[in-house]
């Protein structure tokens, strides 16, 4: 017992019992991951037969998978879908957020629970009178909504919206008040408190909001699939149906598509890794994948 | 600085009168109008629209005038009854209670191995994440491609004398999905465990150090009690996560899904953009609503929402 009492006193596991589980958990999570790297660098015919270490290493998929599949379409309408819901749920959500935090009034209570309460809903639930409405669009307003990317932006507020403004509800309340009100004194009006003083204070938060608005819009799936056409397919759409045409095919182009499933992790992974700090912080605060 | 009349439905909920230098005279509650307006739009009005749907007969023939669709009452929940909701909603429970309860004591130990500092613990951390951090419809693809008749998990367990089989189809997929969701899902219990054990204090430590206690007892009798509570609201919202995950079973399985997997959100949507029975789909997907509302219900009653409570404790 030579190290520093303090270290030693929270230690919680004997050193033999903290190797093997960290070993068993590192492995559990990285055996997929390098699998997922691996099969890319393969053949196809290389990862169809099972192998998982390649007998042969290239970059070919990720040259072809261009050609195979519309990814490079899909990945630029997830790309402005994705971000306008972004910076349109973020600046909402912050305005919105600000009056729940700062002032009460009545179903102020009712509308946080709602925050919350909507991000259980089952999406289906939300997706059929969108889909309803939308195709409905056409007879009453004249208007084509199906197929488009504003449609599918409109439908990715649903649930963009009141996550962002949950996530600047736990920022804002931990932003003290004194700045606010000595403007105020000083006869300043809320707008101009708010984008003088609000907006620049939590700006970290505000990109975190926007951030995890931009990746719910890049992960889902269940909108997209309905709500688009082969021009509007997003990336997570036009991977799902590379994926599905594969089997009962001639010959399955699994390393391809191991390519273009990284192609799609890339940039999630990358925003996660430059924003950890914020991120991390966000995944529980909103708890919603 | 005035103190404001609170609104009725505070007065039941909350009895502390704590409410000073928090209002103002003038409350810019205009500015509640765009995002209030906007939620309303996109969210309230589809809602409400969800529950007439559920309640009218609405196909494809139908679908373009549904505001002339025929009335028809309960129809529609009667019969999803008999369209195999009942045992959609047991796979759904089912699956979403084994996942939860099957990745507690995961994201528990990773949330203990992470806990003292070492060299190296960062990359450990950012390696706990990527499960999560990965976008479901990715990780379904990569998993859907290692469970194929042929693909590697079979090659492996063929290497160790077991028949592999098929993952994808028939019985087994119920626990392939199971496994993937587990894979998948874990790191959200180790964050919540690990946020609670950073908030034990360091007294707590100490004093079972001066005690002597072996570690076995003391994480037992000391450590894991704090996490009892943040554990459980984790589980709570686990299991509505779970049971609202369309990705995976859609990504892994397609649609539509093989028996063993027909998850209440597979149903509902092979019933609606497939068959194009929007009525019944409606009907069904306000029956799960109701079935998730328990769960729901009791975790909006464990959270604190009330931040103007904490705002002002400042």
């Amino acid at each position: 017992m030579s190290t520093s009492a303090s270290t030693e006193a929270t230690r919680l596991l004997p050193r033999w019992l903290l190797i093997t589980m960290t070993a068993l958990l590192v492995t559990m999570v990285l055996v997929p991951v390098l699998y997922i790297v691996l099969a890319s660098l393969n053949s196809d015919v290389g990862v169809a037969s099972g192998e998982y270490w390649p007998s042969s290493f290239s970059l070919d998929s990720y040259t072809r998978i261009w050609t195979t599949a519309d990814l490079s379409t899909g990945i630029m309408n997830s790309l402005i879908v994705c971000a306008f819901t972004a910076v349109a749920s973020a600046l909402l959500g912050t305005t919105t957020a600000y009056v729940l935090v700062r002032y009460t009034f009545l179903g102020r209570l009712t509308i946080l629970r709602g925050l919350v309460g909507l991000q259980s809903i089952p999406g289906t639930l939300m997706l059929l009178p969108v889909f309803v409405l939308f195709s409905s669009a056409g007879n009453y307003l004249g208007l084509t909504v199906i197929g488009t990317r504003w449609g599918l932006f409109v439908a990715y507020l649903t649930f963009a919206l009141p996550f962002s403004t949950w996530v600047m509800v736990t920022y804002l309340r931990g932003l003290p008040r004194e700045l606010e009100e000595a403007a105020r004194t000083e006869g300043a009006s809320t707008l101009v408190i708010l984008w003088k003083i609000i907006f620049p204070l939590s700006l970290p938060a505000i990109v975190v909001s926007g951030i995890f608005a931009f990746l719910l819009g890049w992960n889902d799936v269940l909108f997209a699939s309905v709500l688009t056409r082969p021009e509007t397919h997003t990336a997570a759409v036009a991977l799902q149906i590379f994926g599905s045409q594969q089997e009962g095919g001639a010959l399955p182009v699994y390393s391809q598509m191991m390519a273009a499933a990284l192609i799609c992790a890339a940039p999630v992974v990358l925003l996660y890794l430059a924003f950890q700090r914020y991120l991390v912080g966000g995944l529980t605060a909103g708890s919603v994948k | 600085m005035t103190i404001l009349a609170r609104p009725p439905e505070e007065t039941t909920a909350k009895k502390e009168q704590r409410r000073r230098g928090v209002t103002e005279r003038q409350r810019p509650l205009w500015l509640l109008t765009p995002g209030g307006v906007l939620m309303v739009l996109v969210i309230l009005i589809p809602l409400a629209v969800a529950l007439w749907i559920s309640l009218i007969d609405l196909d494809q023939y139908t679908l373009r005038r549904w505001v002339e669709a025929p009335f028809i009452g309960l129809d529609n929940f009667v019969e999803s009854f008999s369209s195999g909701l009942l045992n959609s909603i047991w796979i759904s429970v089912s699956f979403a209670v084994l996942s939860t309860i099957a990745t507690v004591p995961i994201g528990i130990a990773a949330a203990l191995v992470t806990q003292n500092k070492y060299r190296g613990r960062g990359l450990v951390r950012a390696v706990f994440l990527i499960p999560y951090v990965l976008p479901s419809f990715v990780v379904a693809t990569v998993w859907r491609t290692m469970l194929q008749p042929d693909g590697v998990v079979n090659a492996w367990l063929s290497k160790v004398g077991i028949e592999g089989g098929l993952w994808l189809t028939g019985p087994r997929s119920y626990w392939a999905l199971i496994l993937v969701e587990i894979w998948a899902a874990w790191p959200f219990i180790y964050l919540m465990a690990l946020a609670a054990l950073q908030s034990v204090d360091n007294e707590v430590h100490e004093a079972s150090a001066v005690d002597g206690a072996p570690w076995w007892p003391k994480l037992r009798r000391v450590i894991l009690p704090y996490l009892r509570g943040p554990v459980l609201l984790a589980c709570l919202l686990a299991t509505l996560n779970h049971i609202n995950n369309f990705t995976l079973p859609f990504v892994l399985f397609g649609a539509p899904a093989p028996e063993d997997v027909n998850v209440m959100p597979m149903i509902v949507y092979v019933t609606s953009f497939q068959s194009l029975r929007f009525g019944l789909s409606a009907a069904m997907a306000v029956l799960s609503l109701v079935l998730i509302a328990i769960p729901l219900f009791v975790y909006l009653r464990a959270v604190r929402l009330d931040v103007h409570e904490e705002g002002a404790r400042r």
